[in-house]
């Protein structure tokens, strides 16, 4: 409406009036808007590096695992006749990527002058392709001293029987390379001690913390480890086009899976190798199933990303504090020094919530304003830091932010959130100024100019 | 009350008594006014200073309201009317000149102009652009219709806000010392701008001033002391140069 537009003219022609005002208190909007995008970036950096390292590494977006106990003494993390229960899997989930079975077990890793524990993942390469996209194999001076920059080994070799592909930080402290041997050392499910020596076929990049603890072999030599019996396996794993959905499809699983005639665990949102102690405790024979979803099985590293969120919330929250009383204040020194206009407008008759808008569209503006100015700063921020490809020097951090290059992440809604949050407190913080120029007694405006 | 020339009065006061408190005290601005204009009357309101002059004004132009007694403007009482409908009333039957001329800073000539008619919304775009043009050609300020209110002198500024004021037909203008601001040659033109708007719009005028000359153009004139009307007649110039005994000290 023409009145609105009015409005509209009257506020940006103020704000472009008090031009050097406007630039400063919009200044500080824009750079306090980049900041919040920029520690949402990084937040959401991290969480992709996390489940990317996550779902590579330990988990699917869906599991269905189980513990299979054969006295009511012991437990062990698996699963038999995998492929029965895989096929229903599939069949009961039209939101599917793919499906895989991985045999999963814990061994000590020794070399000829080191030794690390590690958890094993067995992988049947003709079930999971898409595994060494993943994997992506490091230049040999990430891990040796002198190293050449080239790479050693290939990720395809784990189709080899008695191979094993570890990753940068462990063949360091291992002090191996491509084409040396490991040990592998287990303690059996019946209390049997098990060796099995493999070779080194690649050495792959680290994905984050999480690739310190694992490494990946054929599932055959779980097998041999653990003397499996050919159609057990440690889990099925799920991978979803849409990792969101995980919760709709457990959900939808258990249901599937209990009309089958299996036995499933109580659902309990923490990894399966937290759950071996209460599960040895528990008085029962046989297999039950257990279903987690992603987040379940890194819950103990999610702590992380709450923690940065925190801190950046309390951070962005007292710097809008401290942009509201500017907002606030410059308000205040526009509307006393507009008071006989306010007066003026009231006396030729335009309504209190007129004068109102009047006032709110300016900071409205500005904030809008600045805020777009601010995500656009940070989303080129974003889309620089990640094209530099910035290696991360110290260990330490590398391992908290689950990654060796700094990686932010920017959605389109945690843009929009960003504007819009920023646009609300700044126009809120109008509110009270706006509201007192509503409220100005017209005679009391007009005497002031007499 | 009322007679049979009510509905001809634009303004009637009846009994009007405004205080204004002043520390733990009261100030008595006006005791006790009854006063009657007419439709289509060019009236001043004459007195030296502090005598209550903008404070009538206030009170017939609804930005004020009396601590007793009762004001109508067009035959409707506003002694229960709420803000809203004061602004209402405003915004329909009253057109306001300041001293000051008060302009929007950010607006141009054109806008400051329309201003009242978009509050008013009740005509479209293109009839609203025929009105404006229309009034600020009568000001004589066709040329002058995108440009800010600080490229013009007081004169033209003071043209602006007449425009403005005239521009919603008001049955009602007022004026609190509009020449005040200007000099006198400057001053006596708009006031007989004023004058012929009101021969030829019919528009009433009240307007107060300090100036004899200023005073001499109206058709009416009350002159105020303390608060109280002490002469109302029609601007007979002896009469006019009587009742200031100030002569020409003005503001
Ligand atoms: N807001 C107010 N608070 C207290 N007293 C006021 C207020 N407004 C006016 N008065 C007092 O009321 C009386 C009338 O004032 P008013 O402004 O109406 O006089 P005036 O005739 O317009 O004077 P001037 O010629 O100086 O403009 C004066 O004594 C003035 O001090
Ligand atoms: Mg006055």
């Amino acid at each position: 409406m023409a009145t609105i537009k009015m409005i509209l003219l009257i506020a940006v022609r103020n704000l472009w009036m008090a031009r050097r005002r406007s630039l400063f208190l919009g200044g500080a909007l824009s750079i306090v808007t980049t900041l919040l995008v920029l520690l949402m970036a990084l937040s959401q950096g991290m969480s992709d590096n996390m489940i990317h390292s996550a779902t590579t590494l330990t988990t699917g977006h869906v599991n269905v695992a189980g513990f299979y106990k054969a006295t009511s003494s012991d437990s062990s993390p698996l699963i038999t006749d995998t492929s029965k229960l895989k096929a229903i899997v599939e069949e009961s989930i039209p939101e599917v990527d793919y499906v895989v079975s991985r045999g999963r077990g814990f061994a000590r890793v020794t070399s000829e002058t080191g030794a690390l524990s590690s958890l094993l993942a067995g992988v049947d390469l003709e079930q999971e392709p898409a595994l060494l996209d993943v994997l992506e194999s490091a230049p040999e001076s990430f891990y040796k001293e002198g190293g050449s920059d080239t790479i050693k080994g290939d990720v395809q070799k784990l189709k080899d029987p008695n191979s094993v592909i570890i990753f940068a930080t462990q063949a360091e402290r291992l002090e191996v390379g491509v084409g040396d041997r490991l040990t592998l050392r287990v303690q059996s499910f019946t209390g049997m001690a098990n060796t099995v020596d493999v070779t080194i076929v690649a050495v792959a990049r680290d994905i984050g913390l999480l690739s310190n603890f694992s490494m990946f072999v054929p599932s055959e030599v779980i097998q041999e480890l653990y003397q499996l019996k050919p159609d057990t396996s440690g889990a099925i794993y799920v991978y979803l086009h849409d990792i969101d959905k995980s919760a709709v499809v457990m959900a939808r699983l258990r249901e599937v899976l209990h009309k089958e005639g299996y036995e499933l665990m109580e659902y309990q949102p923490a990894p399966y190798f937290a759950k071996f102690g209460t599960v040895s405790g528990e008085d029962w024979t046989g297999q039950k199933l257990d279903l987690t979803m992603w987040s379940d099985e890194i819950e103990f590293l999610t702590w992380i990303l709450t923690a940065l969120d925190t801190v950046s919330f309390g951070l962005i929250g007292i710097l809008v504090a401290i942009i509201a009383v500017g907002v606030m204040n410059t308000m205040w020194i526009s509307v006393r020094k507009r008071t006989t206009e306010i007066g003026t407008l009231r006396a030729v008759g335009m309504s209190k919530s007129r004068v109102w808008w009047l006032f709110i569209s300016e900071a409205a503006l500005l904030g809008l304003i600045a805020a777009l100015v601010g995500v656009l700063c940070g989303a080129l921020v974003v889309l620089t830091v990640n094209a530099l490809e910035i290696r991360i020097p110290v260990d330490a951090v590398r391992a908290i932010l689950l990654s060796d290059t700094l990686n932010l992440s920017l959605k389109p809604d945690q843009v929009f959130n960003a504007v819009g949050v920023m646009t609300f407190f700044t126009t809120l913080s109008a509110m009270w100024p706006a509201f007192k120029a509503a409220n100005l007694q017209p005679v009391e405006a007009i005497q002031q100019s007499e | 009350m009322r007679d049979s020339g009510s509905e001809d009065l634009i303004v009637k006061m009846s009994q009007v008594i405004k205080e204004y408190p002043l520390g733990k005290l009261k100030v008595q601005a006006l005791r006790g006014i009854d006063l009657n204009i007419s439709r289509g009357e060019f009236t001043t309101i004459a007195g030296p200073s502090g005598s209550g002059k903008t404070t009538v004004l206030n009170l017939i132009g609804c930005v004020d309201v009396p601590s007793s007694g009762d004001v109508q403007i067009a035959g409707q009482s506003t002694t229960n009317l709420s803000d809203k409908e004061l602004t209402h009333l405003r915004l329909m039957k009253i057109g306001f000149i300041f001293q000051s001329f008060n302009l929007v800073p950010v607006l141009d000539v054109f806008q400051n102009v329309e201003l009242p008619l978009l509050l008013q919304g009740e005509l479209g775009a293109s009839e609203r652009a025929v009105r404006v043009k229309e009034i600020i050609a009568r000001v004589g300020l066709s040329d002058q219709l995108r440009q800010r209110p600080n490229e013009l002198s007081g004169g033209q500024r003071q043209r602006v806000a007449i425009a403005r004021a005239l521009v919603t037909n008001p049955a009602l203008v007022l004026a609190d010392e509009p020449t005040a601001n200007l000099d006198s040659v400057t001053g006596n033109t708009i006031i007989e701008l004023m004058k012929e708007l009101n021969a030829t719009q019919k528009t009433t005028f009240i307007f107060s001033t300090h100036d004899p000359k200023v005073m001499r153009q109206a058709s009416r004139v009350i002159r105020l002391v303390d608060g109280e009307i002490v002469l109302d007649n029609d601007g007979i110039e002896g009469v006019v140069e009587a009742t200031d005994g100030r002569g020409e000290v003005g503001s």
